[in-house]
């Protein structure tokens, strides 16, 4: 099977667990209804490995999927995904990620700009979405929520051998 | 011809994908979102009001946190008066618990007794929306189970029932719960005590505050902090009389011609496991005169 294809697919079941995971365990540990994006964090690490094209994929397979489950409209969480996956392939080969200070970084800058681009996909489509009243409470708790989990998955994800760095992009 | 667009592919690749992805997404939004207001006009006040909103908001917030330091001093005093009058209050709730006891047991007496509707369907919480933008409760039952789409939700925590949203959307297994607490839920309401009506959202900030608008202000000393505010029956989808909360903050903006009471819901969102669902009342519709009828009077 084709490389590229094989980290695409492992993402997007890593991704899938992950969205799973937010529906229901991590209920328990939200901050005012607030739980953190762990679908997001595994996106914009693989996307940072593995660049744009297995980032857009996933992002865009996983956010149908997330449309498919929820009351948002079909599309929506699809073209969050793909748009953040390609933005943070972009980076990939090009940033050095530190274990601890840059996956704070990069998951508090993904969690904003999540909550700039929905603001904007809802303003565009009248669509009522009532999480992220964008920079109101919520999106915050969010970003300050991913930034914390962000190092420790980012360690967790480093021991899988698929996710490992391409020598190039797209081989 | 398909050699020149497959070079053109193979040269923008990553490019091509996400114009494809991006579009698919576009039309996948512009199909299932029958709101769509791509006007130019509109575009260009929605993206402003979108900025201009994000400038408020962060301004509003170090002016709220400067604000809040002045209001902390102020609410220490306030917070010694209060604990004075919640001991005097305590004792009036246990009179009013038992007051409700003897009235209860009265009432079965008197074959009166209220009976759960064998209409109501028992549900379990079994997830939560996926992510942090948009809020629906996923319950265990669909319409196998007899679940329909706007039946009205309610659980029991404690001793007392309380409203939770409505059902929005309906599976085979199971069905989607509007929350309370979701912008996009309104309920007609009205303050227990005086009566007095307004219309109840969500906010979207949290789970813990609910607004009440449209109340006039001529009932503002009528009303007090923790009135309970209850579903008016009107609009004819939730039935008369379900708890919904109660007042915790009561303001008059001199802008508006109504007041805007905060409310914290009777439900706690998060120790919800056991739902109850109970049909929409049906709408009131007044009947249209036949001619038999009215050759009858």
């Amino acid at each position: 099977m084709n490389k590229e294809l094989r980290v695409t697919i492992f993402t997007i079941i890593a991704m899938v667990i992950c969205i799973l995971l937010q529906s229901t365990i991590l209920q328990k540990i939200a901050l005012g209804g607030v739980r953190p994006d762990l679908a997001l964090l595994v996106l914009i690490f693989v996307s940072m490995r593995r660049g744009s094209m297995v980032g857009q994929v996933s992002g865009f397979a996983t956010g149908f999927l997330e449309d498919l489950m929820n009351v948002s409209p079909l599309g929506f969480h699809s073209l969050l995904r793909t748009v953040m996956g390609f933005l943070y392939g972009l980076l990939s080969g090009n940033v050095f990620v530190d274990p601890f200070l840059m996956p704070i970084v990069l998951a508090v800058v993904a969690t904003i700009l999540k909550g700039i681009l929905s603001g904007i996909v809802s303003a565009l489509f009248g669509i009522t979405a009532s999480g992220f009243i964008t920079f109101a409470g919520r999106l915050w708790i969010e970003a300050g929520y991913n930034g914390v989990i962000a190092p420790f998955l980012f360690a967790l994800l480093n021991l899988f051998k698929v996710f490992k760095q391409a020598d190039k992009e797209g081989t | 011809m398909p050699g020149l667009f497959e070079g053109f592919f193979s040269r923008h690749r990553k490019g091509a994908t996400l114009a494809i992805l991006v579009l698919a997404s576009f039309l996948c939004l512009l199909v299932s979102n029958r709101s769509v207001v791509i006007k130019p006009k509109e575009i260009g006040l929605s993206v402003a009001g979108f900025f201009q909103k994000g400038f408020t908001g962060v301004f509003a917030w170090f002016g709220d946190t400067a604000g809040s330091i002045r209001k902390l001093r102020a609410a220490r005093d306030e917070l010694n008066a209060a604990r004075d009058r919640l001991q005097d209050m305590d004792q009036v709730t246990r009179e009013n618990l038992e007051l409700r006891r003897q009235n209860d047991a009265l009432k079965s007496q008197l074959d009166f007794a209220q009976t759960l509707s064998p209409d109501r369907i028992a549900a379990e919480v079994v997830a939560w929306d996926t992510d942090n933008l948009f809020s629906t409760i996923t319950i265990n039952k669909g319409s196998r189970a007899g679940v329909k789409k706007d039946m009205v939700v309610v659980a029991w925590q404690g001793d007392i029932e309380g409203l939770v949203g409505k059902v929005l959307l309906v599976g085979p297994g199971s069905s989607e719960v509007l929350p309370l607490y979701d912008p996009q839920c309104w309920v007609s309401a009205r303050v227990d005590t005086s009566r007095d009506e307004g219309l109840v959202q969500g906010e979207g900030k949290d789970r813990g505050t609910i607004l009440m608008s449209y109340v006039k202000k001529t009932a503002k000393d009528k009303i007090a902090y923790g009135d309970l505010i209850v579903t008016s029956g009107l609009g004819g989808l939730y039935s008369k009389g379900i708890n919904i909360g109660r007042i915790r903050e009561i303001a008059a903006p001199p802008y508006e011609s109504s007041l805007e009471l905060q409310v914290e819901p009777i439900v706690q969102f998060e120790r919800l496991e056991y739902l109850f669902l109970i049909p929409a009342e049906p709408a009131i519709t007044v009947p249209a005169a036949t001619p038999q009828a009215a050759g009858k009077k």
